[in-house]
């Protein structure tokens, strides 16, 4: 990257799709997504799931292909967690929009844009609901938002409800792929296959871990992203995991653990990510798993008063040996 | 007729000759919808006309009407499909309530006992169970076969009397024979001896049983139930008409899974057991009470796999015993009468839209014409040619709106609220006339305004807006979207109160013209719990206009409990909506099913109304979403829709309490992960510690033998309670360390429970900690004021004060009184005027006494005679006041005579906040009082110590 100086867009913005089609994952929501784009007449919905697998990007792209590019900007309304969306914006400004008249095609109909919309208070949400009724002949909404549960009873209840899934592995591989090409980056298979690890079918995480290991080093491969991404290797904590647990085995496990520990990597961090890994981790029953966590929950608290030595990691083990 | 018979024919001989063929299923399974079709073919068929005939005017609409003739049939089958439609549901509700009540409580007795007893010897009992089963093996077989025989014989002659029914019933034989076929070997001889003649669980529980382990032993059975619960794909509704109870635990399937597998293909699940059951399902574990039970009642029992077979084997719709053929009469009947009354209703709604729809061209021309005619006038043209243009083409509406129910009748369940609703309103003018004092039949009289709450989604604001249209009030809304402060209230709605007393006035001129010409008002105040912060004071406004309207007021909420609610508790009339049943709902989803031409299995309303939560507004969504991509909507789409189309809402403590305590989600087969329990907490992190501390002790945990393991486990639960505790303190302090919240999860609600979770033994309770952590805020406040008090005569902190002076306080304040009734008064009042003590502060160390020395203890041996003239005699004296007073007995004085004083509207307007808020302002009073007064005391305490010293 030797013209790095050129301003350049953050790939994930770069690299957003503008169509339906470029979508990926979810086909069968999204060939829902499309029908509808197709015939018009969009009801109330919520689109939820984790983050970074589209959700926003398909409400904005459905919206284009309703409304095309003119009227996009005039029939559409998007708020989101960083505008203020307290109870008298929606009482003021939302149902004003949804009152104000704006010549559409047949089948199409303003649509409003509440991303985030689980960060809306009870009390926003509420005012919301007759508005959602008493305009739907003009006005439909959209809700994006990671948890539905957040979004009170009443309002989905008016929705159609879209769910997200995770998108698989070989889908971010696909999309990274493309990237790669298109930017013309030097990459191994490990590489990715490390990135589409630590991103957890999260395809922005993987977008941006790629954008900053390009910027960085120059180069992918497994280990330049887990530097970028700094995260103790979750296999190696895995495996540490298991030395201790199964095999009762501390000689091994101290030597990998030594390994984390030169690297750099902080108590902190090797704390929190076996306490992530403890939760699933196979081959034990769950009252020893609960046995483990707890051990783990002990240094972790150790460890935040302060006390966040090679010392208390070594005690941890040595205590997981014994559950 | 002749047709159906050759088909039944042929049937029993396909039926026969079939097993050897695989391709059974692929030819049989596109039968079936053309059955469905032809089932209801007379009526279908007039429909058809119907439809195609409006059809045809939409495509045309100038179009004349179509025949009256088809209208008078429609109405005819208006009225018998109506008449019948009640009694049906009522019957079957009361059944099962027979049941559960009489079975209950033996049930949960039994349970108990069964968990105690059998913990140990698993394998001893599987063992058992087998024999047990061996052993009843020669009863239970004779009856059946008797009743098999006769069973076969009838199978004939049955079809003849329902000719309809042939037609699907053999289909499902051909499909049955050939999955059994392909699994090949013996059992494939037995699904086949047995269900030619059998029927039912003639499947012969023990048989199938001895015959699957045989089969399972003999040949490793690919699929059929490995490790992995792999439920079999059995036909629609084969288990109709069998009641089946599940106990114990199944290896494989949990017990929630077999229930609605259950219940999916026809069943009816019960918990108990009682004559009526026709199978039980046993899995580990089963209570010997139970197995006695199944004994005595010779009810066969079968295993899992048993069970699993049953499904595989079983014929669609039950086969033809005797009770699966009376329940399919009795579906059938039933969604013959949906699919009827669905076709009824769209007939009838289409006549509507016609009817608009012309009205509409004949506006739409009137309006040409107008503007046609004033068209030679330049400038009023403009406008009008507009107008038509606004009104939205159906197609174009969400199916909410286009689907809403226009009148009374259309409307989902809730008749009986709705009924009373409607005569309420109706009678509200003439019970304004006794000035609401004449209660009249239902009570309803004395109310001015009416409360309907309910889930949401079930037609609370749809029945509000067309009881007052039908009876030809006006309707004024205000809802959430509404500013409704108490203000604006105040300004807005009370004028229009007000405006209806006007009208009042001019009804008792003209009487005669008063039909024609008052217009009644009605005004719906919609979604009254959604009055948040922003709508300050509105509740209680809105419960001060409910006290004096002149106009009648529908208010609607979800929840009627919440503490912002109560204030409406005694003004308005009470009208609970409940969710709609599915049987209420069913007719009215077929009709929008019809009308959009989409293919909908009646049978799988049932999970629609499951995944959504009896919400019929997002079943019309759902629908309509689904129906963009299928046409046709079976059983099998159904099963990821329900998925992923259930709402999720946040748990409340209570259900999420009773999760965690009871041991379901923490047995092994459950399909629970950590990561699902740990998020159970994480509906409500800051109840569920507190809920889970207040009721860990009532539980009677699974798997635990002695007492003593019983004590282990509490004390475990205990310890990690504890350390929890210590968790959230690192949590909620300072340093805010979030991070450690998923360990506080485990370790203050995972773990514990699992270590105690079992039966519970009580209703769950809700957390004390919040009530006694108040009370004691509040002691320790007396305590502050009680030691500001005696300052000047005591030498100790807070807490030596307690626990030095307190006690003898308590003696010496309340001993002469007991000792010498009256006389001793004047002793004690001299004590507190030493201490500088008020009334009140007598009040409050008499409460802090514990122990032998319980404030009940003492008041209660002082007669309230002695009582009153104690009080009288403090007051008639004066008494030297302690230099500084806190807030509380300043406030508390002020409050107290305020309160005499203070009218109607300043009361209701102090509940009007919402409790927290309430809290929340009570706590910066106290803050400011105190300030307030260590001002008060820094000023005065100079100038009045002095003079007392002088004294």
């Amino acid at each position: 990257m030797s013209n790095s100086l050129t301003l350049e867009l953050p790939w994930v913005e770069k690299y957003r799709p503008h169509k339906l089609d470029d979508i990926v994952g979810n086909e069968e929501t999204v060939e829902r997504l499309k029908l509808i784009a197709n015939d018009g007449n969009m009801p109330h919905m919520i689109i939820s799931g984790l983050p970074g697998i589209g959700k926003t990007t398909s409400i904005h792209c459905l919206a284009v292909e309703l409304l095309g590019e003119q009227l996009y900007h005039s029939a559409t309304l998007e708020l989101n967690a960083s505008d203020d969306r307290g109870i008298d914006v929606v009482r003021n400004k939302i149902k004003q929009f949804a009152q104000t008249k704006i010549s559409l095609p047949a089948g199409r109909h303003k649509i409003i844009i509440l991303d985030e919309a689980d960060s809306m208070t009870p009390g926003a949400q509420q005012a919301l609901r007759r508005t959602m009724e008493i305009y739907s002949n003009t006005t439909r909404f959209a809700f994006a938002c990671n948890q539905s549960s957040k979004i009170i009873e009443p309002l989905q209840s008016r929705c159609a409800i879209l769910r997200y899934n995770k998108l698989s592995d070989s889908q971010v591989l696909e999309r990274l792929l493309e990237i790669v090409k298109a930017e013309d980056v030097k990459y191994n298979s490990e590489g990715l296959q490390a990135l589409i690890f630590t991103a957890e079918g999260d395809m922005r995480q993987a977008i941006n871990n790629l954008q900053s290991t390009v910027a960085g080093f120059g180069f992918v491969n497994d280990i330049n992203v887990f530097k970028i991404v700094d995260q103790p290797h979750p296999l190696v904590i895995k495996k540490i995991l298991s030395y201790c647990i199964v095999n009762k085995d501390i000689e091994s496990a101290i030597e990998l653990l030594d390994g984390l520990w030169k690297k750099g990597y902080s108590a902190i961090d090797i704390v929190t990510s076996s306490f992530k890994v403890a939760k699933s981790i196979p081959g034990i029953n769950e009252q020893k798993r609960l046995e483990v966590i707890k051990e783990i929950g002990y240094v972790h608290m150790r460890v935040l008063e302060g006390v966040s030595t090679y010392l208390q990691l070594c005690g941890m083990l040595a205590k997981l040996c014994k559950v | 007729m002749v047709n159906i018979k050759d088909l039944l024919g042929k049937s029993k001989v396909v039926e026969k000759a079939k097993p050897a063929s695989k391709g059974g299923r692929a030819s049989s399974t596109p039968k079936h919808p053309i059955d469905e079709e032809t089932k209801p073919s007379p009526k279908k068929r007039k429909t058809d006309e119907v439809k195609s005939s409006y059809f045809k005017n939409k495509s045309t609409p100038r179009a004349a009407k179509a025949t009256p003739k088809v209208y008078s049939v429609d109405s005819d089958t208006d009225l018998e499909s109506e008449d019948d439609f009640k009694p049906d549901p009522i019957e079957v509700d009361e059944d099962e309530d027979d049941d559960f009540l009489a079975n209950e409580d033996d049930d949960i007795d039994l349970d108990l006992k069964e968990d105690e007893e059998e913990d140990a010897d698993d394998l001893v009992k599987d063992e058992q169970d087998e024999e047990e089963e061996e052993e009843e093996e020669p009863i239970v077989e004779k009856p059946k076969k008797k009743r098999s025989a006769p069973v076969k014989k009838e199978a004939t002659p049955t079809p003849k009397a329902t000719p309809k029914k042939a037609a699907p019933k053999s289909t499902p034989k051909k499909e049955a024979a050939a999955p059994s076929a392909s699994t090949g070997g013996k059992s494939a001889e037995d699904v086949l001896a047995l269900i030619p003649d059998a029927v039912l669980p003639e499947q012969d529980p023990e048989e199938a049983k001895k015959g699957f382990n045989f089969f399972k032993k003999a040949a490793a059975a690919p699929g059929s139930s490995g490790d992995a619960p792999e439920i079999p794909e059995a036909q629609p509704n084969c288990l109709s008409g069998l009641t089946i109870v599940f106990t114990g635990v199944l290896p494989t399937l949990d017990r929630d899974a077999s229930e609605n597998l259950a219940k999916k293909y026809g069943a009816k699940v019960t918990k108990s057991i009682s004559g009526k059951t026709s199978l039980v399902v046993i899995g580990d574990e089963a209570g010997p009470s139970k197995v006695a039970k199944i004994k005595k009642l010779k009810i066969k029992a079968i295993d899992e796999d048993g069970f699993v077979k049953l499904l595989t084997s079983m014929p669609a719709e039950g086969g033809d015993g005797e009770a699966a053929l009376k329940a399919k009469e009795k579906r059938e009947e039933e969604e013959r009468r949906v699919i009827e009354q669905a076709e009824k209703e769209a007939a009838e709604e289409e006549k509507e839209t016609k009817r608009k729809e012309q009205e509409l061209k004949k506006k739409k021309a009137e309006t040409a014409a107008k503007a046609a005619a004033s068209s030679s006038t330049s400038n009023g043209s403009q406008r009008l040619p507009e107008e038509p243009q606004r009104i939205i083409p159906e197609s174009e509406k969400l199916w909410t709106v286009k689907y809403a129910p226009k009148d009374l009748s259309q409307l989902c369940g809730n008749k009986g609220q709705i009924l009373k609703l409607k005569n309420w309103l109706n009678d509200w003018f003439d019970n304004a006339k006794s000035d609401f004092q004449n209660p009249g039949k239902d009570g309803s009289g004395i109310f001015r305004a009416a409360l309907i709450s309910g889930p949401p989604g079930i037609g609370k604001t749809s029945a509000a807006h067309l009881i007052a249209n039908s009876l030809g009030f006006d309707v004024l809304e205000k809802n959430a979207s509404d500013v409704r402060s108490k203000s604006l209230l105040n300004s807005n709605i009370k004028s229009v109160l007000n405006n209806t007393s006007v009208v009042g006035f001019f009804k008792h001129r003209d009487d005669e013209a008063q039909g024609q010409n008052d217009k009644k008002f009605c005004l719906i105040m919609d979604e009254v719990d959604g009055m948040s912060s922003g709508d300050h004071g509105g509740a209680g406004a809105l419960s001060a206009f409910c006290r004096i309207t002149k106009m009648p007021m529908i208010l609607i909420c979800n929840d009627k409990s919440l503490p912002k609610m109560r204030i409406f508790d005694r003004v308005t009339f009470d009208l609970p909506f409940r969710r709609p049943s599915e049987n209420e709902v069913k007719s009215r989803l077929m009709t929008i099913a019809l009308r959009e031409k989409v293919k909908l299995d009646p049978t799988v309303i049932g999970q629609l109304v499951g995944a959504t939560n009896n919400d019929i507004r997002q079943m019309i969504n759902l629908l309509s979403t689904v129906s963009k991509t299928q046409k046709v909507i079976g059983s099998e789409q159904t099963k990821d829709l329900s998925s992923t189309w259930k709402k999720e809402t946040i748990l409340k403590p209570f259900d999420i309490t009773s999760k965690f305590l009871n041991g379901q989600i923490y047995s092994p087969n459950a399909k629970h992960t950590l990561n699902d329990k740990i998020n159970l907490y994480f509906n409500d992190i800051d109840f569920t510690p507190l809920m889970i501390q207040e009721n860990y002790l009532y539980t009677r945990p699974t798997n635990v033998g002695t007492s003593m393991e019983h004590l282990e486990r509490v004390a475990q639960a205990a310890d990690d309670i504890s350390q929890s505790d210590h968790i959230n303190s690192l949590i909620r302090s300072s340093e805010q360390q979030w991070s450690l919240l998923p360990f506080h999860a485990v370790m203050s609600s995972v773990k514990p429970s699992m270590e105690i979770a079992g039966t519970v033994n009580q209703r769950i309770n809700f957390a004390g900690w919040l009530g006694q952590n108040s009370k004691a805020m509040k002691y320790e406040r007396l305590l502050q004021e009680l030691q500001y008090h005696t300052r000047l005569r005591t030498f100790s902190d807070k807490k030596s004060f307690r626990l030095d002076y307190i006690p003898l306080f308590i003696e010496k304040l309340t001993e002469p009184i007991l000792k010498y009734q009256d006389e001793g008064i004047e002793s004690v009042i001299d004590i507190m005027d030493y201490y500088y003590l008020t009334k009140e502060d007598w009040d409050s160390i008499v409460d802090f006494g514990v122990g032998p020395s319980k404030s009940d203890n003492y008041l209660k041996k002082i007669s309230t005679k002695t009582k009153s003239s104690f009080t009288r005699k403090y007051n008639g004296t004066s008494h030297p006041t302690a230099i500084y007073k806190t807030g509380n007995s300043v406030t508390g004085r002020v409050s107290g005579g305020g309160k005499q004083k203070v009218d109607y509207e300043d009361v209701i307007e102090d509940d009007t906040t919402g409790k927290d808020e309430q809290d929340d302002e009570e706590v910066d009073n106290d803050k400011i009082d105190a300030k307030k007064d260590k001002l008060i005391k820094e000023v005065k305490s100079k100038k009045k110590a002095a003079p007392k010293k002088k004294k």
